[in-house]
């Protein structure tokens, strides 16, 4: 399996390195000259805030991405890796945080692929292909996957299982991680880590990226840290502290704004036995003035609760009242009707209009309101708009300027921005960090803070734990669709979040 | 400098500018082919040539509006050519020939049309079917119910002419112009109107970009959806009309070259297949140039066939020049 | 618990497995044999008997055509396309053909290996425009559609030509079924590609194009390969056609555009890619010819056909798009 010339370069050069590494999308520089090293026997975590450039990194590494300068070296020798099979042929092989599994297509085929054992006239031999994914899995103590169901019926969790499985059959040299565990149990983490150690045993080299201190600790040898795609040094030993100061740049206390203190308000929005696709039997009081942090796994339905807040996903049963009046909410409209707004994680598809200007984004929630007879009234347009570029200092050429122009932490701005102006007082703000500088992101931490001290009530999840343990005055853990713990108070911590968050009912590995 | 400025100030005004520079270009490349056919066939570019090409044009501007609504949010209706042609159809069996029955006529034609857009919109609003199958099937079914209740065009009513009124509203000039040419400036007033100044032309072009970030933002998308699919059947079924009376008598298949010329005219005329970028203004100078480049083709003794072969070819090129500028943002 | 038992669990689970993956192609299997009931029904009303060989003969030699460019479809369909050039190729092999076959051996066999080939290769066209251009699908073979119909009427501007009665009675034999070994052998390409690196790389296309890319799979490749297959099935589905109607006309083609998606998608097919199995596409084609002989049992005039095949179309994909819905709402 293993190749490359690495037998001419010496005895002690890395197995992997990316030397002065470059990638920018449309204007926004996600990796701006990283170096990095890692070498075989090593388990490396690379750490950093939501938009740090290590996703990227290990896209470029994997060959899903070119970089735009810079070069990638194995065992000491400069290599392209043009494409994922380049980097299969090098011996090196990704994990990906966006899975890449087939959705229409089963376990089976999902872990054998272009490797179908084949029978008679060389067709595929779809028994034999079930009874080896059967042994795989088995083999690597999987007994809750079956191989002949399709990965659109998988939870996350699974997915993610059969995502790593068919990673590790590979027989990696060079194995990348980007966040293997974000929908992962106790169970399962501890499973992958075994996995990884015997990687380790076997003079492996595994590259991993994760958001939990913990987890890093307890298995990575090295530490990178990653700020504004950037590396600030590799670290064999580093206390949780100095980490984050170095990944935000700043002193913790002063990263995190104060909490508004939280008076005996009345309540905005009650949820009470929310059952929907996703989410089942929830409760949930958000109050004035209060953020309400919702964290958990990825996959245990966060997003199917903040999109049927929003009417934007089907609800069976349940009640929803918003300042104490019981609301049927169907639509995006009904739900900004009553206050409602939501600001989506990938802003870039679901947030906003790209190609349209700056100005129309802002407005394009409160059309009415600046027309008369459906004819566009241009000066009130330009009046609102420009108010809230100028409340929210929002950096921009000009209302007329496409906003994909715009750096990411303003276009989050603008999003926001739009609610503002549709006088929402009910904010639903899922992820709203991912993919944001950290400068913007101290921002929006600012500006979320500020819009609660005017009586405004936030719905907060964030893949974050500590975002979520520093800003909220109470963290929801979600669990398989419903509240599974309730945090409450100033002293609540990440880890905290994370071990309500990983136990587990059922285990999907031994 | 000034002048860079109050250019600027004016690309800002009317949008987009790539667009508008696009929007030029294609009426460049309208006058251009006037030019072309003055060379090889001259009195090409006459005037009472030009008011004729103009003419047919206008037609195809026409159907092509519909055509546009429906692009602008990445769509297209494939069942132009027999609601045109039902269109055409139902005009004469309803009115036969009368002037008495003219309006009745013009009004049920015209609901006719935006009946079936509107049914088309709803199955591919309400239900997620693609837009290719249903306005396809909508096209079968038309073809069907045409052939079916005319029993193949030989039905008595069938062979009635267009009102007189129909046909001298289509023949006719006023201040010296043809009358059908008048009323596609009327309506390429209003529409760019709606495109550009009003709520729904706004929402048209927040949908074609990114439909989900529209929806999320509150705005209706099924509705919007359904009202743009039926204007395209109100706008087939409009030049149905003023295609019988021009010609006088309806036949089968006669809307048949109006599905590659108004998609042709679209993608001529800059609007972006995907959706959410363009303008009927476009469209407008993709029919005229269309429509002059066949008869210049014409004028040359191109056979028949040939026709069909130019509207694949042009549409094949310029989806490849325009294709090639999108990939590279 | 026992072996037996075990195995027989085991069994279970994989039918309902099969069931719960290939719902379109129950569904449209389930559709073929309530149509043939219904045809038999509407003939023993009108003629007191059964059907029987002649009809059976019939009724596959008149849905080869169908068969064919309908499994030519599908091909595109599982990369999430659709293939709106489907009538034009017909056309030009209906034309050529025509025009071309004489009757001897090797003109018969010569013209019909270069008449796919044609197919295949226009077919081709389609796919580098759609892949290496990165252009719409729809947009690509509506343009084509035009260009392929124009050339068509090039070869053959009146309806005339001739097909030697040699050739017509080898494809679509008049005395007997035999074209139900076409039909097998279509149904045989279709297993096969199923289990061939072509079909995993066009089937990954349609499920996800940037996770089959990730998987290492040349995409572009099977998208080339897929229009190029459709080509390929269109030509021969024109040749059939020729053969049926035993003289050239340049148009009869046309309406093969919509009948084929009309197999497609009562064939279970998804429209929105990686999806679907070409048998149920078969079973598809023959629901389409059945509702066609039925509608003349009844005595519905064979002008309303198109209108009859539209609805029929648009209630088969109403239905599929609330069964889907159904079933989402259940998991």
């Amino acid at each position: 399996m293993s190749a490359g010339p690495s037998a001419t370069s010496g005895p002690i050069a890395p197995a992997i390195e990316g030397i002065k590494l470059s990638k920018a999308f449309g204007g926004v520089q996600a990796l701006a000259g990283a170096s990095f090293s890692a070498s075989r026997g090593e388990v490396h975590a690379l750490v950093g805030e939501n938009g740090a450039g290590k996703s990227t990194l290990i896209k470029i590494l994997g060959g899903r991405l070119r970089p735009d300068a810079g070069q990638v070296r194995l065992a000491g020798a400069n290599v392209q890796i043009a494409s994922p099979d380049a980097a299969h042929g090098h011996g090196v092989w990704t994990v990906f945080q966006e899975l890449t599994l087939l959705p229409w297509m089963t376990v089976a085929e999902n872990l054998l692929i272009r490797r179908e054992p084949r029978g008679t006239l060389r067709l595929i031999d779809r028994a034999r292909m079930a009874e080896q994914a059967d042994a795989v899995l088995a083999g690597l103590g999987i007994h809750h996957i079956d191989p002949r169901a399709l990965v659109e019926d998988l939870s996350l969790a699974q997915r993610q299982i059969v995502e790593i499985v068919r990673v590790i059959v590979q027989d990696p040299d060079v194995l990348l991680l980007d966040e293997p565990t974000s929908s992962l149990g106790e169970n399962e983490v501890k499973w992958l880590f075994g996995l990884i150690r015997d990687l380790r045993r076997g003079n492996k080299c595994i590259i991993f990226t994760s958001h939990r201190w913990n987890e890093i600790t307890d298995v990575a040898d090295r530490i990178t840290i990653f700020r504004n795609g950037g590396e600030l040094g590799t670290f064999a030993e580093i206390d949780e502290t100095r980490a984050v100061t170095l990944m935000t740049g700043q002193q913790v206390d002063a990263f995190y704004p104060e909490r508004p203190p939280l008076e005996a308000a009345r309540p905005l929005l009650q949820v009470r036995g929310l059952t929907g696709p996703g989410v089942s039997e929830l409760s949930l009081t958000l109050r004035a003035g209060e953020i309400l942090g919702v964290g958990g796994l990825a996959g245990h339905g966060h997003r199917e609760l903040f999109f049927s807040l929003f009417g934007a996903a089907p609800i069976s049963g349940g009640e929803i009242l918003v300042n104490g009046r019981r609301v049927r909410i169907s639509s995006p409209r009904d739900a900004i009707g009553l206050g409602i707004a939501l600001v989506p994680e990938d802003r870039k598809t679901e947030g906003l209009i790209l190609p349209m200007s700056v100005g129309t984004n802002l407005t394009l929630a409160i059309l009415p309101q600046l027309s008369a007879l459906g004819i566009i009234s241009r000066n009130r347009e330009g009046r609102a708009a420009r108010n809230m570029v100028s409340k929210l200092k929002i950096r921009t050429p000009g209302l007329r300027n496409p906003v994909q122009q715009l750096s990411g932490g303003n276009q989050q701005k603008v999003l926001l921005a739009r609610w503002l102006l549709a006088d929402s007082h009910i904010l639903l703000l899922y992820d709203v960090t991912r993919g944001v500088d950290v400068a913007t992101k101290h921002e929006i931490y600012e500006l979320m803070t500020s819009l609660v001290r005017e009586g405004r009530g936030v719905l907060f999840y964030s893949s974050d734990a500590e975002e979520l343990a520093h800003l909220s005055h109470r963290v929801l853990v979600m669990r398989e669709g419903h509240v599974a713990a309730e945090l409450e108070g100033p002293g609540i911590t990440a880890e905290d979040i994370v071990s309500a968050a990983v136990r587990e009912a059922t285990s999907l590995v031994d | 400098m000034a002048g860079k400025t109050a250019l600027a100030q004016f690309r800002d005004r009317i949008g987009l500018t790539r667009d508008v520079r696009r929007i030029v270009y294609v009426y460049l490349a309208a006058v251009l082919v006037f030019a072309a056919g003055e060379i090889v066939h001259p009195g090409f570019a006459r005037l009472d040539s030009i008011a004729a090409i103009l003419t047919v044009a206008s037609f195809v501007g026409l159907v092509a509006a519909g055509q546009t609504f429906v692009v602008l949010i990445g769509g297209i209706d494939l069942s132009v050519p027999w609601v045109l042609n039902a269109a055409a159809i139902l005009l004469v069996t309803s009115s036969l020939g009368e002037d008495g029955r003219a309006v009745y006529a013009v009004l049920i034609t015209l609901a006719m049309g935006a009946a079936a857009g509107l049914v088309n919109g709803v199955i591919i609003a309400y239900l997620g079917v693609p837009a290719v199958v249903v306005t396809l099937a909508m096209n079968g079914i038309m073809e069907g119910l045409t052939l079916g209740l005319s029993g193949g065009m030989t039905c008595d009513s069938c062979a009635s002419y267009a009102p007189p009124v129909v046909q001298d509203a289509v023949h006719g000039s006023l201040f010296g112009f043809p009358t059908a040419l008048i009323l596609w400036i009327v309506v390429i007033a209003i529409v760019s109107f709606v495109l550009s100044l009003t709520t729904f032309g706004r929402k048209t072009y927040a949908i074609g970009n990114n439909a989900k970030a529209s929806y999320l933002a509150g705005i209706n998308v099924r509705l919007s959806t359904v009202l743009l699919y039926a204007l395209s059947g109100f706008f087939a079924a409009l030049t149905g009309i003023l295609l019988v009376g021009f010609g006088g008598q309806a036949s089968l298949g006669m809307g048949d070259p109006y599905l590659f010329q108004s998609i042709a005219a679209v993608v001529i005329g800059g609007v972006y297949v995907l959706g959410g970028r363009g303008h009927y203004l476009g469209t407008t100078a993709g029919a005229v140039t269309l429509v002059a480049l066949v008869s210049v083709l014409l004028a040359m003794n191109m056979p028949d066939y040939g026709r069909n072969i130019i509207y694949g070819v042009v549409i094949l090129i310029l989806l490849l020049l325009y294709g090639r500028e999108e990939k590279q943002e | 618990m026992s072996t037996e038992a075990a195995i027989e669990r085991r069994r279970t689970g994989r039918l309902s497995h099969f069931l719960g993956q290939n719902v379109g192609l129950v569904l449209a299997l389930a559709m073929l044999v309530m149509a043939v009931v219904l045809y038999c029904a509407v003939y023993w009303v009108e003629q007191a008997a059964l059907p029987g060989m002649f009809e059976l003969t019939s009724t596959v030699n008149n849905t080869m055509s169908l068969v064919l460019c309908g499994m030519g479809q599908a091909f595109v369909v599982v990369t999430r396309g659709l293939d709106l050039s489907v009538g034009g190729v017909m056309d030009l092999a209906n034309a050529l053909a025509a025009v071309h076959i004489k009757d001897t051996v090797g003109s018969m066999v010569g013209w019909s290996l270069i008449i796919l080939a044609i197919g295949a290769a226009l077919g081709l066209v389609n796919g580098l425009l759609v892949a290496i251009g990165r252009l719409q699908p729809i947009l690509v073979t509506l343009a084509t559609l035009s260009i392929y119909q124009g050339l068509a009427i090039r070869v053959l501007p009146q309806p005339g030509g001739s097909i030697p009665p040699v050739y017509s009675s080898v494809l679509v034999n008049p005395n007997g079924p035999s074209a139900l070994v076409y039909v097998l052998v279509v149904a045989l390409i279709w297993y096969a590609f199923r289990r061939s690196s072509l079909g995993v790389a066009i089937f990954a296309l349609g499920n996800d194009e940037q996770a089959a890319r990730a998987n290492g799979i040349d995409t572009v490749r099977a998208q080339v390969a897929a229009f190029t297959l459709s080509g390929l099935m269109s030509g021969a589905a024109g040749l059939f056609l020729a053969a049926t109607a035993t003289a050239g006309d340049a148009t009869t083609g046309n309406g093969f555009t919509l009948s084929s998606i009309v197999a497609v998608v009562l064939g279970g097919m998804n429209l929105f890619g990686g999806r679907g199995s070409g048998i149920g596409v078969i079973a598809g084609a023959f629901v389409t010819t059945m509702i066609v002989n039925i509608l003349f049992f009844s005595n519905i005039d064979p002008l309303y056909q198109s209108f009859y095949e539209g609805l029929f179309l648009v209630i088969a994909v109403v239905l599929g798009a609330l069964i889907s819905r159904l079933m989402r709402r259940r998991s």
